[in-house]
């Protein structure tokens, strides 16, 4: 058996169906996100875009106050991959691939935000708002620690913020500014939530949940990472 | 675990039955093809919306109490008093002996007094205790909840719940014109007019069980309204700038021209009410209330085509899905008639006869207003 054959044995699949434990886990993140949704939805600049207040100055906010945690995002998936030790290596193949894919979206963001009339040279001295701040230390904590599975939960809450800015919000801000689909690049570029995508959360939360304390920490991650995230938003407001 | 709140509380508390049910839809089944006739064409021009509304609520027929010339056939206390009735010839209880009368409804005939105090006069009941429940669809399950809860600690040992919606008075094409006809409605104030209809539906709970019914075994909500904003409503004008409700304009006819007697649904805020329905099921399950595999029949006020795709994998995966089998609902022959929903549903579920001793039934009724979602599990038992 080749080497890659044998890598491929060990991938992180589908399960046929989930542990008791998984089941239980993947209620308790279904609930986190639930829970994170409806914090959300009371941040000021998100109740906006729901009752349709939104404007183009919110949205360039938005986009300068989400840059620099974009940018740190890719460091804290590497940080991640590399502390999973080679018992976990088929968990580190999975982050090391999300790494790839996701390293120079802040670039896509830039852009967008020059799209909406905006200078790059602002974007780029944007520093971190507080939110992000403690985002971003929370996570590379986490990231540093041996076999750091509880940022599954952490995957959990941001890759679903990435479908839902795709799903719900491209669309929303579109037809509240004007502001045409050049400039609203990276919120839809977000929308790989596919079922593949599905499939290997699935996986991870069989592989990951193995003890209660394991998925106790998933849940803990899923649930600090929301409220932090909402904080970063919270923060849209206090830039002004 | 117990499935009854009742095994919890240290007091006395009673068991509380639902040992009898009636419904009334008024005048006949209303197709899609009829609808506009009845309901009237705004400007005198078909809608470009209700066939896309009607293809994705899956309404076949339902039921109106105004006629083709607007007029009102039914009255919604005529439709509460007729579902009432219906409930009451079915057993033996007299209605004068019933001492609590629990009443919802969406909006009544008169803005006051309470609509129960209405249907109290209706169906001559003398000196029940009395409640009317305000608000949409879960309203239905405030009033059933008030009225368990009085049998539960002994107070009464028997409860009437009527139910009754006359929603299709706000869709007549006049309203619209009113309001500014074509140029000033959109999706959102037109979505419940392809959605709503007319009719009613009564409970009778007892302390002991008759023959066979149902046992109540808990009744749960979880309310959202602190989170999102208002996603069903009347009471607010076209320009969602103009902070004022309808009763701040100087005059009834200044609001119906800004829209604000318009019934609404804010279409995109809809989703939530699926994941806040699944969420509220979930905690249901955490806390050992709700055990997924007892359940036998599932009869939910939402089409199971809302639960598909990404959500539907979730709750298998999760172990929270109620198979297709167990679904009962009809909606799509009786229409949606907002908080009377539930209870027409259980009682044509019950004359279908496919309850069985022991059996269990969960109701769930998630009302989009302002997000409220309730849960209700039934055990069939032979008294």
């Amino acid at each position: 058996m080749s080497a890659n054959a044998k890598a491929s044995a060990n991938e992180i699949t589908r399960p046929v169906a989930l542990t008791d434990l998984g089941q239980e886990t993947l209620r308790r993140l279904m609930r986190e996100w639930f829970e994170f949704e409806r914090r959300l939805a009371t941040v000021p600049v998100v109740r906006r875009l729901d009752v349709g207040t939104f404007t183009r100055d919110d949205y360039q906010r938005l986009l300068l106050n989400l840059r620099p945690q974009v940018v740190e995002g890719s460091r804290w998936i590497s940080r991640c991959a590399s502390s999973f030790d080679r018992e976990h290596a088929d968990i580190r193949s999975v982050i090391l691939r999300h790494a790839t894919d996701e390293h120079r979206d802040y670039e896509v963001l830039e852009q967008d935000f020059v799209a909406t009339g905006g200078e790059l040279d602002v974007i780029r001295a944007q520093p971190k708002n507080p939110g992000s701040e403690a985002l971003h230390a929370f996570l590379m904590f986490k990231a540093s620690e041996p076999n750091p599975g509880g940022l599954l939960g952490a995957m959990w809450i941001i890759e679903g913020l990435g479908e839902k800015m795709a799903s719900n919000w491209a669309e929303r801000i579109r037809s509240l500014t004007g502001c045409d689909d050049e400039c609203t690049r990276f919120l839809r570029y977000h929308g790989h939530n596919d079922d593949a995508h599905m499939d290997k959360l699935y996986g991870l939360i069989d592989r990951i949940c193995t003890s209660e304390r394991a998925a106790d920490d998933v849940v803990t991650t899923a649930r600090v990472v929301g409220r932090l995230y909402a904080w970063q938003l919270e923060e849209v407001d206090s830039e002004c | 675990m117990s499935s009854s709140l009742a095994g919890r509380s240290a007091g006395v508390v009673m068991n509380v039955y639902i040992t009898s049910t009636g419904a009334f839809l008024p005048g006949p089944p209303i197709d899609n093809d009829e609808m506009e006739e009845v309901l009237g064409c705004v400007d005198g021009k078909p809608s470009r919306l209700k066939s896309r509304i009607l293809k994705a609520n899956g309404i076949r027929t339902r039921h109106y109490a105004i006629d083709r010339e607007h007029r009102t056939t039914h009255s919604n206390l005529d439709l509460a008093v007729a579902a009432a009735r219906q409930c009451l010839d079915a057993s033996p209880l007299p209605a004068r002996s019933i001492g609590m009368l629990s009443c919802a409804t969406t909006q009544g005939d008169m803005v006051i007094p309470g609509f129960g105090s209405m249907v109290q006069a209706g169906l001559e009941m003398p000196g029940v205790e009395l409640l009317t429940a305000h608000g949409i669809c879960s309203s239905s399950v405030m009033a059933v909840k008030a009225a368990v809860n009085a049998l539960r600690i002994g107070e009464h040992r028997s409860a009437l719940v009527v139910v009754s919606e006359l929603a299709s008075r706000l869709f007549k094409s006049t309203r619209y014109e009113a309001a500014g006809g074509h140029a000033a409605i959109d999706f959102n104030s037109e979505f419940l007019r392809w959605m709503l209809s007319d009719g009613a539906g009564a409970w009778l709970l007892e302390s002991a069980p008759r023959g066979r019914c149902l046992r109540v075994d808990w009744i749960r909500s979880f309310s959202h309204a602190n989170a999102f904003p208002v996603c069903m409503s009347i009471g607010t004008p076209t320009n969602n700038q103009d902070v004022r409700t309808w009763q701040d304009y100087p005059t009834y006819a200044a609001a119906e021209a800004a829209g604000a007697l318009l019934i609404r649904q804010d279409v995109r805020l809809l989703e939530q009410i699926v994941k806040l329905g699944v969420d509220g099921a979930l905690r249901l399950i955490d806390e050992g209330t709700l055990e997924v595999d007892e359940i036998d029949h599932f009869l939910c006020h939402y089409s199971s085509h809302h639960f598909r795709g990404k959500i539907a994998d979730m709750l298998e995966m999760c172990g929270a899905s109620i198979p297709q089998e167990k679904w009962f609902t009809n909606l799509y022959t009786r229409g949606n008639t907002g908080a009377a929903s539930i209870l027409i549903m259980l009682d044509e579920f019950l004359r279908e006869g496919r309850a069985r001793a022991g059996q269990k039934i969960l109701c769930m009724v998630p009302e989009s207003g302002r997000f409220n979602t309730a849960y209700m599990q039934l055990t069939v038992v032979e008294g």
